[in-house]
């Protein structure tokens, strides 16, 4: 036991002043910083924007236009349209023009975001719409355009026809409507569950391939020659696995924390995601205890077969070839985990269960389900036993390899060869 | 104490890296254990170590079996490794610890080793700076630096110039007068020569010689003459059918058959006025004894 804490204390400290840790920690940390900073200044900068709308009641001056929009009409139909255009555009200065002029202006259109150009033509025997911007991130809403000279077209239709104003007013309205679903997902836990379950899968893969390749260091640079005499295979794989999960468990723990104090300090707190409120209520105590076991687990899961990967290379630059298989499981676990996550309704309940009660996909499956409350606690008890059994299994098969192939060099041992080889 | 190799085999496969090999220890001093490229040096001392388990034999320390936990050993093995960017002293504690050192008695020991082999300078220096020689003291170091009573030196001289290996045998010799038992591999017949009592000679994993070094130089008797001499004395030593085995800068080495024939030729140089400021009549040095027994395994 000493042993396994001097090698984790040493494998800890020493990944702790690598560069390559402290570069990704503190970029990790200011994307959040910076994250949560800009959702601040869009917050506030969507605040002044309500302000505008509002003091937009009057006809902004031809000086407050920030865009120009050319409007040629073939047919004649659409003579007063340009007022309903202005009113549903108030920024925006609608500006005649005769067909041949609004081709003269497709140029300019070209070169500046801010001036769009509407052609209304005759197009078997209907009225065709033709609305030219530079791009479709500028100039006038193409869809919203559309829609008000419809109205107008069919207003005017109507209103030939003899109905009167108000009726037509009155088909023309879009009724009010609302959307309430009736599950326990909201929209809050549905958010913070996917960014949860990716950040496991980085953080799993991340620490893994730092296991692998603090090994693979190792070896390839013969320290495992001295090490091998001084401490037991077991006692260096658990002692490595050990000190690159507290380091994981360091920058993941701070990483959390600030985003926690980024999101109280700098968020606002009407913040909104697709029109509804942040909320953390699904993050009790014991589901934030449950998630950080699962973290552990899957980590220590993953680091356990990354380590028996970083032991079979010879050479350093053959670790990723080494590694690919447990990342293909990685990979097709964190996918199975994270689709039968966020299709839950879609997903087959088999499929489901598979994806909880696979250690290789649990760590990804269940702390989205953990927060979003759909699993019932016989099957994370199954999880986790499951999970537990399994590491205990997979790290004795590991030890066995590892023991097997961390002295030997040159061709590379296969893995049965290596489990069978009496060492 | 004593450390006892008892008829030891390995193999991989279907190759035999050490094939019955067996060995005594009965009293501290430096053994020697020799054998070309791939003999099964490094095999023999995994499995007399415990890192790799023998098909078959033993390997005990004063009747007990050697595994990591039982015996304090020191291994130093033939391809060297430390961390290149950790600190000398860091590292140097880091392994101590893991021969269960207390942190302040392994920074002891460590400073005391770094003083001895004149590295004490780079205490705070990652290793990577120091020079090659150097960074091979400094596994020399983590492998003594919790005072072991048995240890096991894979080709100690390789790599450092002719000061450090000075130093190094003065270390060899203090820790042979301390009461150690070192198994020594080396290439350096010279080195083997000149500091183990006891030798074993492997090919291909088999032992082809063993035993007491001066008893088995003795077993070959007189068989060299080196002759120091400024004049050309060539056509005198043909005269006596001596035949040249190396001629050196300032000297000439020939085989010889007895006593009998170097005195002969003694007596002609002095009869022909000449007066050599050498005239040695010695047993055959490890390097031929080595070459004989190895060539005819080959």
């Amino acid at each position: 036991m000493k042993q396994i804490m001097t090698i984790c204390k040493f494998t800890f400290l020493d990944g702790l002043r690598k560069k390559a840790f402290i570069i990704t920690t503190a970029v990790m940390l200011i994307l959040v910083v910076g994250f949560c900073g800009v959702t601040a200044l869009i917050g506030s900068g969507s605040g002044s924007d309500e302000t505008a709308q509002e003091d937009t009641a009057s006809q902004p001056s031809a000086s407050e236009y920030s865009s120009k929009c050319y409007f040629a009409d073939d047919t004649g139909k659409f003579a007063d349209s340009t007022a309903a255009l202005q009113s549903a555009f108030p920024t925006t200065e609608f500006i005649a023009a005769t067909a041949q002029e609004a081709d003269g202006y497709k140029e300019s259109v070209a070169n500046d975001g801010n001036i769009s150009i509407i052609h209304i033509i005759e197009q078997d025997g209907k009225p065709f719409i033709q609305i030219i911007t530079k791009d479709f991130m500028s100039g006038i809403s193409t869809s919203d355009a559309a829609d008000v000279l419809t109205k107008s077209y069919v207003s005017d239709i109507l209103s030939d026809a003899g109905m009167d104003a108000a009726t037509i007013g009155l088909i023309q309205e879009e009724l009010p409507y609302s959307v309430e679903t009736m599950g326990d997902m909201n929209l809050s836990g549905f958010a913070i569950g996917v960014l949860l379950t990716m950040l496991i899968f980085f953080a799993v893969y991340y620490y893994g391939y730092g296991v692998a390749m603090s090994i693979a260091t190792e070896k390839t640079s013969r320290v495992m020659e001295t090490l091998i005499v001084s401490a037991k295979p077991s006692s260096i794989l658990i002692g490595k696995c050990l000190g690159m999960g507290l380091l994981g468990l360091l920058q993941f723990g701070g990483l959390i924390a600030v985003s926690a104090v980024s999101y109280i300090t700098l968020v606002p707190g009407d913040f909104t995601i697709m029109g509804m409120p942040l909320s953390f209520s699904a993050f009790t105590p014991a589901t934030a205890v449950l998630i950080l076991l699962y973290f552990i687990l899957g980590y220590i899961l993953y680091a356990v077969m990354n380590s028996v990967c970083g032991a079979t290379v010879s050479k350093i630059e053959d670790i990723n070839s080494a590694m690919m298989p447990v990342v293909l499981i990685s990979l097709a676990s964190f996918y199975l985990g994270y689709m039968t996550s966020i299709t839950a309704s879609g997903s087959s309940s088999m499929l489901q269960k598979l994806a909880i009660y696979l250690p290789f996909s649990s760590p990804f499956a269940v702390p989205f389900k953990l927060l979003n409350g759909d699993i019932p606690a016989s099957d994370l008890a199954i999880s986790i036993g499951l999970m537990i059994v399994f590491i205990i299994v997979i790290t004795a098969v590991s030890i066995r390899i590892y023991s097997a192939s961390v002295l030997h060099y040159g061709k590379k041992l296969k893995l049965k060869d290596a489990y069978n080889s009496k060492i | 104490m004593s450390l006892r190799v008892e008829h030891i085999v390995k193999t991989f496969g279907t190759k035999t890296a050490v094939n019955d090999l067996s060995f005594a220890m009965d009293e501290p001093g430096i053994f020697g254990l020799i054998g070309t490229n791939g003999a099964g040096k490094t095999t023999t001392i995994r499995c007399i170590l415990g890192i790799m388990t023998p098909d078959s034999g033993t390997a005990s320390w004063n009747g007990s079996r050697i595994t990591r936990d039982s015996l304090s050993f020191g291994y130093m093995p033939e391809e060297r490794g430390i961390y290149m960017k950790t600190k000398v002293l860091e590292q140097l504690i880091y392994f101590g610890m893991l021969r269960g050192m207390s942190k302040h008695s392994a920074k002891q020991n460590a400073l005391k080793y770094l003083e001895k082999l004149q590295i004490l300078e780079y205490k705070d220096s990652p290793a990577e700076k120091l020079s090659k020689g150097n960074q091979q003291k400094v596994q020399l170091i983590s492998t003594l630096i919790h005072e072991p009573d048995l240890i096991f030196l894979d080709e100690p001289f390789s790599g450092l110039d002719p000061l450090n290996a000075e130093v190094l045998r003065d270390l060899l010799v203090e820790l042979k007068n301390l009461g150690k038992y070192i198994v020594m591999s080396s290439h350096q017949m010279a080195v083997v020569e000149e500091y183990c009592k006891d030798l074993i000679i492997l090919t291909r994993g088999k032992t082809v010689l063993s035993g007491n070094l001066s008893r088995i130089k003795a077993g070959y008797g007189h068989t060299n003459l080196v002759v120091g001499c400024p004049q050309d004395i060539s056509q005198i030593a043909a005269r006596h059918d001596l035949k040249l085995h190396e001629q050196r800068a300032n000297e000439t080495e020939y085989k010889i058959t007895g006593d009998e024939m170097a005195n002969g030729f003694l007596k002609d140089l002095l009869d022909s006025g000449i007066y050599p400021v050498k005239f040695e009549i010695k047993e055959p040095s490890l390097q031929e004894i080595f070459i004989e027994k190895v060539g005819a395994e080959q």
